[in-house]
């Protein structure tokens, strides 16, 4: 596996500008609604403003006779389950026998333009049995009259229950010198990204079907087409244009991309469905509402002895990605730190609404906000300084952690080291007046989850191919799926790198299932790593058979050889060397146009106790963030004035883009914390909007310093490692621990909105607990 | 979600105007600026089949220190430190509307007739109809406290509470001809969510004249939302006032945001003329206006909330604005 560099980089490292940067900013970028075809129909949904409810019948034959509608189709036409995870396919394209939430997928037409298609799902007529809703999980964890699905367990309305102990935890608690428990409650948020889920399909008399699709996970969307329509997958060509953002609400299937492909079917003609934000909130899929409630035993000299964790998490409607959710949510607990005791039970509930789904750091973000104020609790508890605490505590790299996750580098303790230094931590830590404050949140994430979900970890879950012909540009295919996160640039970089040229060169294509091999997509943070790793073997094919030419034109032999600027020459040499061009046209002699193929495996990992691979990775990112906020006492509102952020990704390949990264989470992850809900009053979501869905507004943002010190990981392409979702989980402890910091109130309730700080001081200052002189 | 059509009018004078609207009577609606009206139209929310566009009526336009036309554009006045100098509670409140791609095109008019706001309401026709609709559009009762009578949604302009405080009036032309009426009488105190207002049908707002007699108080707008963008306000505290010393000379307070209607607190204010406002006394006043303001839960903040914050906005209101700068 490729490890350090043999030379200095010359590009990777630096900032460097998106490679399709200019056509966005100029609006050129081609994204799946501005791809047109000939003779297109309108696709639109009609959907259940029930949240529970048997369908007795639907009657589409008025829709049907409306002038200019094409097709209506109804669940019965393709029952096939679907859903990201093979274990839990427990989603329909259309609602089938039942609906189970308010916006649920009942009827879908295909007509000649917007308004006959919605006066056509005008005249559908349905009838139902309405059935008790049920939008809270806990009601669902005792048997219910009428389980949302029949595969709920034992009459419950629980989809995923995981039960692990590692260690003897109760032992460890009898022995503690001191313990904690903290309780956290916290509401659905969604991903709010900018290009609403849009997908264009047509099906052609060559018996061929081609769906444009705004997807973080062409393959998978592939797949899922295939085994819902009954088409063969090498009959379906997916294309996947630009993507204006994702954070794991693209990261699925979803329903309507395979009815827009399904009315394509049915009409024979080019049909689009995009989707309006509305339809984007009752799609969501994003983070589950979560209970959790965290024990955390400590030894007398400070050091963690056992975590004791629950959480119940409200999955909505269907599975999704919920049983990876439901591990995620103990098993991601425990980095940065070294727990050698761990017990964990989690549930994941079905509730009568939108599903929950991936979101930016999922499954890490909300046990992480309990664990971290758990621990700024046992630091103030113990009169040990927080920083103190958790260096005392810190994973060593290249070890084992009592689940068996394998952990290789590791620069947590110098991330603790930088953030503290940097913030002026020892002046600010409990030194603030009232109202202003400093806490300390950390991180610690999967870069690349190590099993592919629909194949063994033998076949490669990154492949990329590289093509050169006479003039000289470099076509790179690929299905990883850049939604703006910078992955073709990153790979056009490695590409360029490895070869010595320059990036112009290097043209990434197109995501298109008829040549693009197959890389699983972009989510859980294993673009970088894994595609990464799969461009360099690539590249380096490449720059073999190219330096074969220059040691023909040269005479010399090619281990002589190394790639310069544009140019192959002997070792320390450029002057004696040939231009690229050259070289490549020497070497095509034989073969024409040159080609060359990388590929990533993901290494054997974890145990082999149920469910020992879920959480592993080849490589973790660690962080630690400092947050500073001002707090008016009087109306709670607050300002995040600051975070430093210390983040370890391994090394650095694309500065801009990390950085980028870290500022995008850090925006997300105060989102959460500061005012992002969705709002539900019993099953019904009460903000499909973005008016009411409070995203903060950039004058919300706080200056960010960035504090990247990450050591070169072994294994990860250059030693890098991810930064997509990492970067967002120590936000929110952070700022929770430096409103305690300012005004002496623990907030466990997200998002800590203003009316909940004043609900804190109140209820201090009834309790007479005096804070820094208030 | 799609705009259904419309046939568009685009009169040019303000009798044109007032003859259209007459001929429309019940089926058409003005259009301003359009940044509420349209998507309310998107969300099927009391469409019409007309839209009578303000646009090209030359008097509706520009305004002065003494005269803002209806369709002044909030985004002109923000752009005038002269105005904002003379005027300063009302250079806040428009500086605090939505954000400047909407204040681009929002108008004068367009803010201080903006359609109230409720949970129930402002939503697509789909969630409305999952629910039963509602008072204020195709149904017959309220969800936010059960009954048939009162619509509780809330006056949402920023505008509002910062023109009444300094005692502005405003033009209207209808069928009767002109009339000149109180700002603070335009917003019907009998009425409710739906029936907010005072205009006759067929009335047209022309301009809102600001009276010299104002000219020189200290002002300020405060506004409660949950992002320093965007948002519409969860509450909007307008204060204007003279002072000589610590003696109150003049002193007015109106609060938009907060229920079906921006409210002036005279009777509460008028008690304090030529008294000194100390610290003790700002706070009696304060809370005396936050005892009246009665929230309902139709926001995104809940209402004791709001409730609470109607008396540390006041009092942080006064004193802002009678630290502040006289115009």
């Amino acid at each position: 596996m490729a490890s350090g560099p043999s030379r200095p980089l010359r590009l990777l490292g630096t900032k460097i500008p998106y490679v399709e940067g200019p056509l966005k900013v100029t609006g050129r970028a081609e994204y799946t609604d501005d791809i047109h075809r000939p003779g297109e129909l309108v696709g639109r949904l009609l959907r259940s403003p029930w949240p529970h409810a048997r369908l007795r019948s639907i009657d589409v034959a008025a829709a049907r006779a409306t002038p200019g509608v094409f097709a209506v189709l109804t669940g019965e036409k393709y029952p096939t389950p679907f859903g990201v995870l093979p274990i839990t396919h427990d989603e329909t394209a259309l609602a089938v026998g039942k609906v189970r939430y308010i916006g649920d997928i009942v009827a879908a037409v295909a007509a000649r333009d917007e308004r006959t298609a919605e006066e056509a799902l005008a005249k559908i007529r349905i009838d139902v049995e309405p059935l008790a809703d049920y939008p809270d999980p806990q009601t669902g964890l005792s048997k219910v009259a009428e389980p949302i699905h029949a595969r709920g367990l034992n009459g419950t309305n629980v989809q995923k229950e995981v039960v692990q102990h590692f260690g003897d935890v109760d032992a460890a608690f009898a022995r503690a010198a001191r313990t904690v428990r903290v309780r956290g409650s916290f509401v659905g948020v969604t991903h709010a990204f900018t290009e609403p889920l849009v997908t264009l399909a047509e099906a052609t008399p060559d018996g061929r079907l081609t769906v444009w699709s705004a997807t973080q996970v062409p393959h998978y969307l592939h797949r899922s087409l295939s085994e819902v329509l009954g088409i063969p997958m090498h009959r379906i060509r997916v294309i996947k244009p630009e993507v204006g953002g994702g954070f794991g609400g693209k990261s699925d299937p979803l329903p309507h991309e395979i009815v827009c492909a399904a009315l394509a079917v049915e009409t024979g003609r080019p049909v689009r469905m995009l989707l309006d934000r509305e339809d984007v909130f009752f799609t969501n899929h994003g983070r589950h509402p979560t209970q959790n409630d965290v024990r955390i035993a400590l030894d007398a000299d400070g050091r963690i002895l056992a975590y004791d964790i629950e959480a119940v998490i409200d999955g909505g409607a269907w599975s999704s990605f919920g049983t990876v959710t439901t591990y995620y949510n103990g098993v991601l607990a425990m980095g940065p730190y070294t727990v050698p005791n761990f017990r964990y039970r989690g549930r994941r509930v079905y509730t009568t609404k939108p599903p929950s789904g991936a979101m930016r750091a999922h499954g890490g973000t909300n046990i992480r906000y309990s664990v971290e104020v758990a621990l700024d609790r046992l630091a103030e508890e113990t009169g040990v300084d927080p920083f103190d605490l958790r260096a005392r505590n810190a994973l060593p790299p290249h070890s084992l952690t009592v689940n068996q996750f394998r952990i290789t580098s590791t620069s947590f303790l110098k991330c603790l080291a930088v953030a503290r230094e940097r913030s002026g931590w020892d002046s600010k830590f409990r030194r603030l007046p009232f109202g202003r404050g400093v806490g300390l949140g950390c991180g610690f994430y999967i870069s690349g989850s190590n099993s592919p979900i629909h194949f063994t970890p033998k076949m490669p879950q990154s492949t990329v191919h590289l093509k050169v012909d006479m003039d000289g540009g470099i076509a790179v295919h690929s299905m990883q799926a850049d939604i703006g996160q910078g992955s073709n640039t990153l790979l056009a970089a490695i590409v360029a790198e490895v070869l010595g040229v320059d990036l112009e060169r290097v043209h990434v294509q197109r995501v298109d299932s008829d040549v693009s091999p197959i890389d699983i997509g972009s989510y859980s943070s294993r673009v970088t790593f894994m595609m990464g790793n799969a461009a360099r073997e690539a590249a380096e094919e490449l720059r073999g058979k190219i330096v074969a030419g220059a040691a023909a034109l040269l005479g010399v032999p090619a281990e002589g050889l190394e790639v310069g600027h544009e140019r192959i020459h002997p070792v320390g040499r450029p002057d004696a060397g040939v231009p690229f061009l050259d070289a490549l046209h020497r070497a095509m002699e034989s073969t024409g146009a040159l080609q060359a193929t990388g590929a990533y495996r993901s290494p054997t990992l974890g145990g082999t106790f149920k469910g020992a691979r879920a959480g592993t990775a080849p490589a973790y990112t660690f962080s630690a963030y400092v947050a500073e906020v001002d707090v008016d006492v009087e109306t709670g509102e607050y300002r995040v004035e600051k975070i430093w952020a210390a983040f370890d990704c391994g090394r650095v390949l694309n500065r801009l883009a990390v950085e980028g990264q870290v500022e995008g989470s850090i925006h997300m992850g105060l989102g959460q914390l500061m005012g992002e809900s969705m709002n539900y009053r019993a099953s019904r979501l009460f903000n499909p909007s973005l008016l009411e869905y409070k995203v903060p507004a950039p004058q919300q943002m706080p200056e960010v310093e960035i504090l990247l010190v990450g050591d070169d990981d072994p294994e990860g392409p250059f030693g890098a490692k991810e930064a997509g979702e990492g970067p967002l989980i120590a936000t929110l402890p952070a700022v929770g621990n430096a409103l305690y910091d300012a005004v002496g109130c623990r907030f466990l309730e997200l998002p800590i909105t203003p009316d909940r700080v004043l609900k804190g001081l109140d209820l201090r200052a009834k309790e007479g607990r005096r804070w820094k002189g208030a | 979600m799609h705009l259904d059509p419309f046939e568009l009018h685009r009169p040019t004078t303000v009798d044109e105007t007032v003859r259209l609207a007459g001929a429309l009577a019940g089926r058409f609606d003005f259009l301003a600026g359009g940044t509420d009206l349209l998507p309310n139209y998107k969300m099927h929310l009391n469409l019409k089949p007309h839209l009578v566009a303000l646009e090209d009526v030359d008097e509706l336009r520009g305004f002065s220190a003494d005269r803002l036309g209806a369709m002044a554009r909030l985004a002109d006045l923000e752009r005038d430190p002269a105005f904002a100098a003379t005027w300063p509670s009302v250079a806040d409140a428009v500086g605090e509307v939505a954000t400047p791609l909407v204040r681009a095109s929002g108008t004068v008019g367009g803010n201080l007739l903006l359609e109230t706001r409720c949970f129930f309401f402002n939503q697509s026709y789909f969630w409305r109809a999952s629910l039963g609709f509602c008072l204020k559009a195709d149904g017959d009762r309220c969800h936010v406290v059960p009954q048939k009578e009162v619509c509780y949604a809330t006056h949402s302009g920023d505008l509002a509470p910062a023109l009444m405080v300094v005692d502005a009036e405003v033009e209207v032309a209808g069928p009767a001809g002109r009339r000149r009426l109180p700002l603070a009488d335009l917003y019907d105190a009998k009425g409710d969510g739906v029936r907010r207002l005072t205009l006759a049908p067929g009335e047209l707002l022309v301009a809102v004249h600001l009276p010299r007699a104002a000219r020189g108080r200290r002002g300020r707008y405060k506004k409660l939302r949950v992002r320093p963008a965007y948002d519409f306000p969860e509450l909007g505290v307008a204060v204007a006032g003279r002072w000589t010393g610590d003696r109150v000379e003049e002193l007015r307070i109106a609060v938009g945001g907060a229920e079906p209607r921006p409210r002036r607190f005279d009777t509460l204010t008028d008690a304090l003329v030529g008294r000194t406002l100390d610290d003790a006394r700002l706070r009696e006043l304060a809370e005396a206006i936050g005892k009246s303001v009665r929230p309902v839960h139709n926001t995104f903040l809940l209402p004791d909330y709001r409730r609470r914050m109607v008396a540390v906005y006041v009092r942080r209101a006064v004193a802002e604005a009678r630290e502040g700068t006289a115009g």
